[in-house]
């Protein structure tokens, strides 16, 4: 099962501007968002999973370090009825065995195993093998399974690796009450199947009024 | 036959004669009778007839016992006024205009006339006057309870033997709910008087899914002592009927979901596991997403990061740097009747480490904490 997923990026603007082919999730695989704090990361994942859960499918996001924002991802659209959120209390091989029952479960639209800012030495002692026993079950299965993390993990496991590098933020507006409006992010797709793209991602945060 | 028995005494004569009984209201009671019990209702303020409503007309209008013999209820309750029928305003005041006052009255009048004007309502009430219609009892049976219990002579200390009874209870209750098409909408068990309760997410008699959960719940917490009394409660509700379309999304199967919830529960513990809410309130990271463009996603780091900050610089125990940039102060406060309530001054930081991270001073101890960061 390789169908793509093609994406509505309604927050993710620059996204927009990749072709269609190079910006889908492949179903049936694993990807991976890379990319350090503050890089657009977590914009990516919540609009994937907005799009998934705008579609009726249902999601589930496995949050090893406890960091989810229910907030920011309703805002653009993550429908939260539909996503199952599994905390994990910074045990990453909780996080693993709990990704590894829900791919098993089957039925979800994307299973999100989010390991940002988990410590290099339990990332390290995560085996390679476990990533191609991922790879294998997911594959008969219209699931995509997305890989956030600070370093790419899964290596040659994942069929699309969305890279996020950092950009230095832009503040608007006058001192003391500056707004933190703009902030550009390239944004670097590698693609097991489409050649590489270089585009800019650009995010953005108004006041709440 | 039906009989009808009026008085405050209703219900507990009315339970002599039958276990069957349609309390209408609190002194009027209506049961099948046989002819062999009627000689016992004399002396009561009571009715029998052919139909249900004629003997409740007849008990709550008429004095004394009343027998009404098969096909004479028009005669015998046409002497009856026309308000003992139950209230309609509306077409009681077209009767008065039309000058009908009994019972007898309006019996008399032809029926598709009284159709075409008065409509279904007025054909009801006709067929009352007349004593023709007909309706089954309706008995207020008490509530069943699906429940199987034991007290064993020999403790069960190993979890293998006490599914195995477990099941058996489970395939007896559910044979039972599936003889009244109902199905459980939660479970009870209760082993050494300590009970625990298995809210199911849809309603269901699958004794294998039942077990899978009772077995995931005894995992995660095994009985304190060895088992000498289990009780086993099965919650009825209405089963669940599904219509599947050919375009919806495939979703997870709730059984298979449920026990994956089940086992992932039993891994990471029993809160953290499900979907996330926003509540109607202004807490941070609590509260509904304003209608505005704020797409900036947001990190959390669960607990806060107790930070130390000067003019310059910034450390915690995660990371450190020159501050950058900073926003704000933003302050926020709430909830301050409660004990959980918060007051704080929020910033956006910009750090030399090229994050964004969401600083706040906490105001009544005035420590300083980083709550997440922007990504």
């Amino acid at each position: 099962m390789a169908a793509a997923f093609p994406l509505g990026w309604r927050h993710v603007e620059a996204l927009d501007t990749l072709s269609a082919g190079s910006r889908d999730f492949p179903r049936g695989r694993i990807s991976e968002i890379i990319g350090t704090r503050s890089s657009g990361r977590t914009s990516v994942l919540h609009a994937l999973l907005a799009a998934s859960t705008g579609r009726g499918e249902y999601a589930a996001l496995v949050d090893t370090k406890d960091s989810f924002d229910a907030c920011s991802a309703a805002a653009v659209g993550v429908e939260l009825s539909r996503l199952i959120w599994v905390r994990c209390g910074g045990n990453a091989e909780h996080a693993l065995r709990a990704a590894d029952l829900l791919i098993q479960a089957g039925g979800f639209g994307v299973v999100a195993l989010d390991l940002a800012e988990v410590a290099p030495s339990a990332l390290n002692r995560i085996p390679s093998t476990a990533w191609f026993r991922f790879r294998r079950a997911v594959e008969s299965t219209p699931t995509i399974l997305t890989v956030v993390a600070d370093h790419p993990l899964a290596k040659s496991c994942s069929s699309l690796t969305v890279k996020m590098p950092q950009r230095p933020a832009v503040f608007t507006g006058h001192a003391p009450f500056l707004l933190l409006s703009a902030q550009a992010a390239a944004t670097s797709l590698e693609s097991k199947s489409a050649d590489a793209a270089v585009r800019c991602a650009r995010l953005q945060k108004c006041d709440a009024g | 036959m039906f009989a009808c028995i009026h008085g405050p005494d209703a219900a507990r004569l009315a339970d002599s004669f039958s276990p069957f009984v349609e309390m209408v209201d609190q002194n009027t009671a209506v049961f099948s009778i046989t002819a062999r019990q009627l000689g016992r209702l004399k002396g009561a303020r009571a009715a029998v007839a052919a139909t249900v409503e004629a003997a409740i007309l007849a008990a709550r209008n008429l004095p004394g016992y009343t027998f009404i013999p098969p096909g004479e209820e028009a005669r015998v309750l046409g002497a009856l006024p026309i308000d003992t029928l139950p209230p309609d305003p509306e077409l009681f005041e077209t009767f008065l205009l039309w000058g009908i006052r009994s019972l007898e009255d309006l019996a008399r009048l032809p029926s598709d006339a009284l159709a075409s004007r008065l409509g279904a309502r007025g054909m009801w009430l006709q067929r009352l006057a007349r004593g023709a219609f007909e309706r089954p009892l309706r008995p207020q049976l008490p509530a069943a309870v699906y429940e199987e219990s034991a007290d064993l002579e020999h403790p069960i200390k190993l979890r293998e033997p006490l599914l195995f009874l477990i099941a058996r209870f489970l395939q007896d209750l559910t044979a039972r709910l599936k003889s009244q098409s109902l199905a459980a909408a939660s479970l009870y068990l209760t082993l050494n008087g300590s009970q625990r309760r298995h809210s199911l997410p849809f309603p269901t008699r699958d004794v294998k899914l039942l077990l899978k959960l009772v077995e995931h719940s005894l995992e995660r917490q095994p009985p304190e002592a060895p088992v000498t009394r289990i009780r086993l409660e099965l919650i009825p509700t209405e089963p669940r009927r599904v219509q599947h379309g050919l375009f919806t999304p495939a979703a997870p199967e709730p059984e298979k979901l449920e026990l994956t919830l089940g086992k992932i529960r039993g891994l990471v513990g029993e809160k953290n596991v499900g979907y996330p809410e926003l509540f109607d309130t202004h807490r941070p990271g609590f509260s509904r997403p304003a209608k505005s463009r704020s797409y900036l996603a947001f990190r959390y780091f669960r607990p806060p990061l107790e930070a130390r900050i000067t003019a310059e610089r910034l450390w915690t125990r995660m990371f450190q740097g020159k501050i950058l940039q900073i926003a704000g102060p933003w302050r926020s406060s709430g909830d301050w009747w409660r004990p959980d309530s918060w007051n704080r001054d929020e910033y956006d930081l910009a750090l030399s480490d090229g994050a964004l991270y969401r600083l706040y001073l906490d105001r009544p101890s005035k420590n300083w904490f980083v709550e997440g960061v922007y990504d």
